[in-house]
């Protein structure tokens, strides 16, 4: 399997740009619902985005670095075996449900009653920056450099392989997302149809 | 027709290039298609494309409070599109720009244009044509957002463009005029034009 490095990158940022555009319709919810747990020991909306907040501050230094890297771009891009693995337990279903449970670990366990504003402010800045790496991306070799992951240092991924699987947990967690919204109230239709979006995206039909 | 003749077709309105300068300004531009709803450029990021687009229906949006929602412009063949005054200035833009269906474009860089700009005098002159007709198009707009009703918005739109009722759906086209999507199917059984 092999994907045309620019056009996957191409790709990457529509799915980064749907995550903004779906987190656009969340700041402008109730702020009231972004607070709320749908029960016990599960976690409101804001929690959610802090535990990507909290990924993000791992991932996005650390792809960086490996970005700096001088090798020039080459056309294809394999991905490595570690790293559709990853992608793939991550990744919601086809029809955008998750049927395998995770936990997370617990340095990225998020606070109990985080502030709004600042997630959401750290949220739209970290995707802003994704947007940029991945730009960046497209004059390097995303198959040769690689970057820990965050669980073990001893694994690395290729870059591409760790953007993909980086963009997959979050998709996989709004879907949680959605599911916490519909929980509570119900989901709101303009939510609803970016998330929509999200679940018919290019990612889950790369096979 | 081929898509760079589209292209110089629909520049020839405006400026009549030579073809040592077409040579150039045709060289600029490649190819890009992508499914219907991909979000081309989010709120926040610099607009770094220009696109002419060869098939497909695209609008650029704004999400207000109330998850109110204003599209601010469509496009589809034959005009260029993305986030004009983004792209222009290179500064962030305040809109989302996305396929509504799937889509097919030239497209080429701000550098890429740029440096055109800075070489050809007549290039440059033909940027100015149509970014000031483009902002004939918007004061007009505005004209009509903010002193006609819901049915001389709805008449004004279809008299202008009759052939969108077609392509574009109909709950877009409310949020285009800033009219309730029920008042604009109420005006669309309603009102007769001429």
């Amino acid at each position: 399997m092999k994907f045309n490095s620019n056009a996957i990158l191409e790709e990457l940022e529509a799915e980064v740009r749907q995550l903004i555009l779906t987190a656009s319709y969340l700041q402008k919810e109730d702020p009231e619902l972004l607070l709320i747990t749908p029960g016990v020991g599960k976690w409101s909306v804001i929690q959610i985005l802090e535990h990507l907040n909290s990924y993000g501050r791992y991932y996005l230094p650390a792809i960086e670095k490996s970005l700096q890297s001088h090798k020039p771009p080459k056309e294809n891009f394999t991905p490595g075996w570690f790293g559709n693995y990853f992608m793939r337990i991550m990744r919601p279903g086809a029809d955008g449900k998750i049927r395998n449970k995770m936990t997370s670990p617990k340095d990225h366990r998020p606070p109990a009653n985080p502030d709004i504003k600042p997630v959401m402010d750290n949220f739209m800045n970290q995707h802003q920056q994704l947007l940029n790496l991945l730009e960046m991306a497209k004059q390097k070799n995303i198959g040769a450099t690689r970057t820990p992951i965050s669980i073990s240092r001893f694994i690395k991924l290729k870059v591409g392989d760790t953007f993909r699987f980086l963009i997959a947990h979050e998709q996989r967690h709004f879907v949680q997302i959605a599911n916490t919204i519909h929980e509570i109230q119900g989901v709101t239709g303009k939510f609803q149809s970016a998330l929509q979006a999200i679940q018919h995206s290019p990612v889950f039909s790369h096979d | 027709m081929d898509p760079l003749d589209q292209l110089r077709n629909f520049i020839s309105a405006v400026k009549i290039l030579n073809d040592k300068e077409w040579e150039v300004f045709s060289a600029i531009w490649q190819p890009f298609e992508c499914k219907r709803k991909t979000v081309l450029t989010a709120a926040g990021e610099t607009e770094g494309h220009l696109y002419f687009v060869l098939e497909g229906l695209q609008r650029a949006f704004y999400i207000g409070d109330d998850q109110k929602e204003a599209t601010i412009v469509f496009t589809y063949p034959s005009s260029f599109s993305g986030v004009a005054d983004s792209f222009l200035t290179q500064t962030i833009s305040k809109y989302f720009f996305e396929t509504l269906t799937a889509s097919k474009f030239l497209r080429t860089t701000y550098r890429q244009l740029e440096q055109l700009m800075n070489d050809h005098a007549s290039i440059q002159q033909m940027v100015l044509k149509l970014t000031a007709f483009a902002l004939k198009g918007v004061l007009e707009r505005q004209i009509e957002i903010q002193c006609f009703s819901a049915e001389e918005k709805f008449r004004s739109l279809l008299k202008r463009s009759p052939h969108v009722l077609q392509i574009i759906p109909h709950k877009y086209l409310a949020s285009y005029l800033g009219i309730d999507p029920a008042t604009f199917s109420k005006l669309l059984g309603s009102v007769r034009i001429e």
